[in-house]
């Protein structure tokens, strides 16, 4: 029982870590991301590659796969994303477009590197145990990064200027732009630091159990789920909700089998709708708010 | 010969399953994509009555047909308390749900061996064994479906919908319950999208889980939105080019690795570029704004 809570809290770190970049861009720039799921894939396979293809040591690595998911989330929000924000593109038209962008990227990454599962490294991962538990090298980092991560983002959203415009855009970007605000710059900003933090829960992912393509549009559903079950609005919610559905999940595998894990997630988000439709932490809105 | 009348028959199935969805999509304005799941359903449901139980096939059809629009109607009830993006994201939740039942229920489902035999539809006692006779039947129930939705969006039911997608407020404050709205025109597509479910296990004789996944969900929803929702010719021109498309990779001699990741990128290249440069899609009418 202590080690499936252990394990979904692990596991619940790095839905947090993706849901946290999820929804950074989704409360401060209202793209429903979905093309956040190529940039998830695509750090984990440039770690792959630069660590198992070219041979760099784990940093090296880790670096190159981060920057290549910054730059490449960067690229999307220029390229696609920007443009229809120019014209006030509704937000049907937005996501369309991301689903585009993400099959596009997937189906390009399973013709670079096949479809078959990478993985990154051999042998079995050092265990350490903690009492009655039992945590892998790599289940360890994933908690420790992930609680990192959420508090030092913590301090950006609350003491940094940066931080602070973050939200003020989320509020009001419009306010916030006559306030002197540079949203564009702020923009460009949010969509590095949400693909970095998409990388860095992939790659936590792919050191621990591999890789294929196709294994970023589930991950970002379930950090949408995430997103909302925690309350939309408020830029640390994700990590809650992230970490109470790693739990669960954790516990309903323990009870079943894994095959249902995603049909979990989304019976989650069905309970929350009915019961709890603003989130744990979400406020209530008017409804011509409501998204 | 036989490959022109499988091309036409899959037009067919298509273009119905896209006009059921233009009735959420294009007319309700509700971005749904979990329409494979009701497809899917339909599949499964009228396959197992006419294999397990022996029932005729158009009893089959007609209860496959009522119940999945009950299922969907039963979905709609929370997914409709969220808007715009969380509500694609409800209707992909249940289409991800969907497929795990299909896939994991082994007992019912047979799981991923899928169900083969599924027998030819016997219409008045005439065996549709034949491909033109096949494209008949395909090409008949696709009126048939068509002239149901034609004649619910003609209807005061139709107008007052389109009025709910443009402004659910102004709506509401005429006195219309939008949310009893939303939820029959997602049965109601939910079921007509039963009977292309339907055909296409009749047809092809075998169905697996992999038939009914979210690929086919955004593939139903590229043939929408490549084509042009909010009228009827958008769907039938969207599953034209996107049933062909394939056909034509197929005579370029691209081999069959890469053709079908080939194939989802130019979906994926087609996505992007009409939400760009044509929201409203080749021939549509709704442009999601």
């Amino acid at each position: 029982m202590i080690q499936f809570l252990a394990n979904g809290f692990c596991k619940g770190a790095v839905i947090a870590l993706v849901a946290l970049g999820f929804g950074l861009i989704y409360t401060t720039t209202r793209v429903f991301h979905i093309a956040h799921a190529a940039i998830y894939v695509l750090g984990a396979y440039a770690l792959y590659a630069a660590l198992v293809l070219l041979k760099l040591p784990l940093p090296a690595a880790v670096g190159f796969g981060l920057l290549v998911a910054v730059i490449a989330g960067m690229l999307v929000d220029w390229t696609v994303y920007q443009p229809l924000a120019k014209r006030s593109a509704s937000a049907a038209v937005v996501l369309i477009s991301s689903l585009g962008v993400q099959i596009v990227f997937e189906n390009l990454i399973a013709l670079g590197f096949g479809n078959q599962t990478q993985i990154l490294r051999a042998g079995i991962e050092k265990t350490f145990s903690f009492g009655s538990i039992i945590l892998t090298q790599v289940q360890i980092a994933q908690a420790v990064v992930g609680i990192l991560i959420t508090g030092a983002f913590f301090l950006f959203l609350k003491h940094s200027r940066t931080g602070q415009l973050c939200r003020a855009i989320s509020d009001d970007e419009i306010l916030a732009s006559v306030l002197g605000a540079r949203v564009k710059r702020i923009r460009i900003l949010v969509f590095a630091l949400g693909s970095a933090f998409a990388a860095i829960g992939s790659m936590l992912v792919a050191l621990d159990i591999g890789i294929d393509p196709h294994i970023g549009f589930s991950a970002v559903l379930t950090a949408a789920v995430a997103c909302i079950i925690g309350g939309l609005r408020n830029f640390l919610a994700p990590a809650a909700g992230g970490v109470l559905l790693g739990l669960t999940q954790s516990l309903i595998v323990w009870r079943t089998s894994s095959k249902w894990e995603e049909s979990v997630t989304f019976g989650i988000l069905i309970l929350f709708l009915l019961f709890r439709r603003q989130g744990l932490f979400g406020g209530v809105r008017r409804a011509d708010e409501r998204a | 010969m036989n490959y022109v009348y499988h091309i036409l028959i899959m037009i067919c199935l298509y273009a119905t399953l896209a006009q059921s969805l233009n009735l959420v999509v294009g007319y309700g304005g509700m971005l749904s994509l979990c329409h494979a799941a009701f497809y899917g359903l339909g599949a499964y449901i009228a396959s197992l009555l006419m294999m397990q139980a022996h029932w005729p096939f158009f009893l089959s059809l007609a209860t496959a047909v009522v119940v999945v629009g009950v299922l969907a109607w039963l979905v709609s009830i929370p997914a409709i308390r969220l808007h715009g993006d969380f509500f694609v994201l409800a209707t992909l939740g249940f289409q991800v749900i969907v497929f795990a039942v299909l896939y994991n229920w082994v007992d019912v489902t047979r799981g991923p061996y899928g169900i083969p035999g599924v027998p030819r539809p016997s219409v008045f006692g005439i065996s549709v064994t034949s491909q033109p006779a096949f494209l008949v039947l395909a090409i008949v129930a696709a009126l048939v479906c068509c002239g149901v939705l034609w004649l619910l969006l003609s209807s005061p039911y139709g107008r007052t919908l389109q009025a709910v997608r443009e402004d659910e407020i102004a709506a509401a404050s005429l006195g219309k319950n939008v949310n009893a709205y939303k939820r029959s025109a997602f049965a109601w597509a939910g079921a007509i999208a039963a009977v292309p479910g339907v055909l296409f296990a009749t047809y092809s004789s075998y169905i697996d889980p992999t038939s009914f996944g979210l690929e086919e969900s955004i593939f139903v929803l590229c043939v929408l939105i490549i084509g042009g929702a909010g009228n009827f010719r958008g769907p039938v021109i969207g599953a034209i080019v996107l049933v062909l498309l394939p056909e034509v990779l197929r005579f370029l001699h691209i081999p069959d690795s890469i053709a079908a990741n080939l194939r989802q990128i130019l979906y994926g290249l087609a996505l992007v570029l009409m939400m760009r440069l044509r929201p409203q899609g080749i021939a549509g009418k709704y442009a999601f704004d």
